[in-house]
């Protein structure tokens, strides 16, 4: 159930013709490889199955054949300074199966073009072979401290 | 002290080497052709292979059916993580999973195969038609059961299941009384319990697995590669006969490795689609212990009230027609699974010859009617791509039996439907010839009552009916409270306490083998011999796993 209420109607108040509760959904790239008709979103905790279904046929026209939740508690990690254990809030998480038949792939938002894919790659590549060559060089000269580069024999 | 004294195993080597130095003759070490050692990949996963393949070895090697199901279990103490498929609980579209999972090409006609056309049933179909109509007529609409008296409150589902169970095991004793020449050879089982394990490949790694893949520089390559998933189907049928002898196949074993029968590969792990996973012991009961001569399974009725949950849940006519195929595969597939481990194979030993069964799935109205014929049951990680052999099950749409009931009168009662049943009760085993219907038990001793060591009889069947019964362990596997996860896994937080528990020890529960157990202490009123010297294994009770 929404945390906001629906105003009980008082004789006389101006009638609502919109109620917007605060729920949300999120849609998340899967971790584990789901079937092609299983989409996952992250959700409200105060919604329901039944909300995220209609949430989602009402609202977007999709139809949901099932749907299955489950809460994800996050890891918890020491705070830096003083050292105790904090912890994030938890997150509702709903795998919401289409109709068979029906597909979706998570949609790739920042999607380079092959171009600047390579040269990304190129770049990297170069970065990685001067640092194995300078590696090299360290391991070479490991065991003759206070000696010039070029003496070698 | 002596060397002897502090190390125990110095004193075994030392007489090991007694005989170390005694010279082998000259003639003895040459032959006429050179035998040189095979040569084989040293590659890690041609070598995990081996070591895979030499394990598959030892359990056919394994003499009795028992002593299998035993082996099967060694690795695991608290039992195989194992994917639950159950019979009266399906998913949304949860076909192709059951036909990856079980190997299965699905051929869907709108009658029976042509393995059924040499019956006649018209005759017999007209003598036991008026017989039928008076059962249904009766069972379903005829009489007040208990809880019409008592006024309970059952669900719309448990009441169908109720009234399709009496009103076949009624259709059941009409045929077999008039068939009762024919099938004198045949056992009949009421609400059996059978259940089935198996591995299936194929089937993404889980998240631990691939973070585990990582961190090797030699697995790097194939972090993606399938791993094993244990399954496991679990079903009650409503009745189920079985004869001495298998039914005869329908197509001939080669035909099975065609790649036309095409399989749908699901790689997703079945949780995805809503299946559950629970700890257990691999069981497989075929709905009656080993030594029972009525080994092969000829057909078995299912009921299917679950459906109506399906309508509340999913309302959707054609995946409903879908779940009862997937009932179908599951439940033959199960059954002649947990048969052909009672004949000696199992998921990592291929069957010699195709077992073949018959299903119906129904709850009186509406009839399903299966023929599965189970090629392989090898569907392991390890010849998952390798294995070409395919299971194949042929399936009839629904058939409503009749329209409806008036007055205690049948309406629109169809006549096939009947005929398809009485052609499964004609279709009658067959002697095999020339086949060893048990390769891989040995030929002394197929059971373990076949051993002449009473201590060592008990022992196996005390050791076979526990796991077969899945009971929890007396000392069940240690919990990590949630304060330690937090506090001591996740964040070491309290390095200065005193490290007891298990996953401060480097211990792994899951990873505890069934024999990592101290055998049963005999007191000292009933050892045979005792022996003055202290110590030693005679304290405690030998023990035989294979």
């Amino acid at each position: 159930m929404s945390t906001r209420w629906y105003p009980i109607y008082q004789k006389g108040n101006p009638q609502l013709r919109v109620f917007l509760p605060n729920f949300w959904m999120k849609l998340v790239r899967p971790v584990i490889k789901q079937p092609p008709n299983v989409v996952q979103f992250s959700c409200s905790m105060e919604m329901t199955k039944h909300d995220i279904k209609n949430y989602l046929e009402k609202i977007y026209n999709v139809k949901c054949v099932d749907v299955r939740t489950r809460i994800h508690m996050p890891k918890t990690r020491l705070e830096p300074t003083f050292g105790y254990v904090i912890k994030d809030d938890d997150v509702k998480y709903a795998y919401v199966t289409l109709p068979k038949g029906e597909e979706f792939q998570f949609p790739d938002l920042f999607e380079l073009d092959q171009t600047k894919k390579d040269e990304e790659a190129n770049q990297e590549k170069a970065l990685k072979q001067s640092q194995e060559s300078y590696d090299k060089f360290l391991e070479k000269n490991k065991e003759r401290e206070n000696m010039p580069g070029w003496f070698s024999v | 002290m002596s060397v002897i004294r502090l190390n125990n195993r110095f004193y075994q080597k030392l007489r090991s080497c007694r005989y170390s130095s005694t010279v082998t003759r000259l003639e003895e070490e040459y032959t006429s052709t050179p035998n040189y050692p095979p040569i084989l990949d040293l590659s890690p996963e041609k070598k995990r292979e081996r070591m895979k393949d030499e394990s598959y070895d030892q359990i056919k090697a394994v003499k009795t059916v028992e002593e299998k199901q035993i082996k099967l279990n060694m690795p695991k103490y608290y039992g195989f993580k194992s994917y639950m498929l159950l019979e009266n609980k399906c998913g949304y579209n949860m076909l192709p999973m059951t036909q990856h999972a079980t190997r299965t090409h699905l051929v869907v006609n709108k009658g029976l195969p042509d393995y059924y056309k040499e019956f006649n049933v018209d005759e017999l179909a007209n003598k036991l038609k008026s017989e039928v109509e008076e059962a249904l007529s009766i069972e379903i609409d005829g009489y007040q059961r208990l809880h019409d008296l008592t006024n309970e409150a059952l669900e719309k589902e448990d009441l169908e299941d109720i009234v399709s169970s009496s009103l076949i095991k009624r259709i059941n004793r009409i045929i077999m009384n008039e068939l009762s020449l024919d099938l004198q050879d045949t056992q009949v089982d009421i609400e059996p319990r059978i259940e089935a394990s198996w591995n299936v490949g194929g089937i993404v790694p889980p998240s631990s697995v691939v973070n585990s893949r990582k961190g090797v520089p030699w697995l790097k390559d194939r972090i993606d590669e399938p791993t094993d998933r244990v399954m496991v189907y679990k079903g009650v049928p409503i009745l189920t006969l079985r004869s001495k002898l298998p039914l005869k196949s329908v197509i001939p074993l080669s035909e099975s490795e065609n790649p036309d029968l095409d399989v749908p590969v699901f790689d997703c792990d079945p949780r995805t689609i809503g299946t559950t996973t629970e700890y257990r012991h691999m069981t497989n009961i075929p709905g009656f212990w080993p030594g029972d001569p009525h080994t092969f399974g000829l057909l078995s009725y299912h009921k299917r009230g679950y459906m109506h949950l399906r309508k509340d849940r999913y309302n959707d006519l054609n995946d409903d027609q879908e779940a009862i195929h997937r009932q179908g595969i599951l439940t033959a597939f199960g059954w002649l699974m947990a048969q052909a481990h009672y004949l000696g194979f199992n998921t990592f030993n291929d069957l010699t010859y195709p077992l073949v069964t018959q299903t119906v799935v129904t709850n009186g109205k509406t009839w399903s009617f299966y023929t599965y014929q189970m090629n392989t049951t090898m569907l392991c990680e390890r010849f998952f791509k390798s294995n070409p052999r395919r299971n194949i099950c042929w399936a009839t749409d629904q058939m409503d039996l009749f329209e409806d009931i008036a007055d205690g009168k049948l309406i629109g009662f169809n006549d096939e439907v009947l005929k398809n049943l009485l052609k499964f009760y004609l279709n009658r085993p067959e002697s095999p010839l020339g086949i060893n219907l048990t390769p891989y038990l040995s030929n002394e001793e197929k059971l373990c009552s076949d051993y002449e060591d009473d201590h060592k009889r008990k022992w196996l069947e005390d050791m076979f009916k526990f796991l077969m019964s899945n009971r929890p362990r007396h000392k069940l596997v240690y919990e990590i409270y949630a304060w330690e996860k937090i506090y001591k896994i996740d964040n070491k937080t309290r390095f200065m306490d005193k490290r007891l528990r298990p996953f401060e020890l480097f211990q792994h529960p899951y990873q505890r083998r069934l024999d990592e157990t101290c055998p049963r202490y005999i007191p000292k009123k009933f050892r045979e011999d005792v022996k003055r010297v202290k110590g030693g294994s005679y304290r405690f009770e030998k023990t035989y796993y294979p």
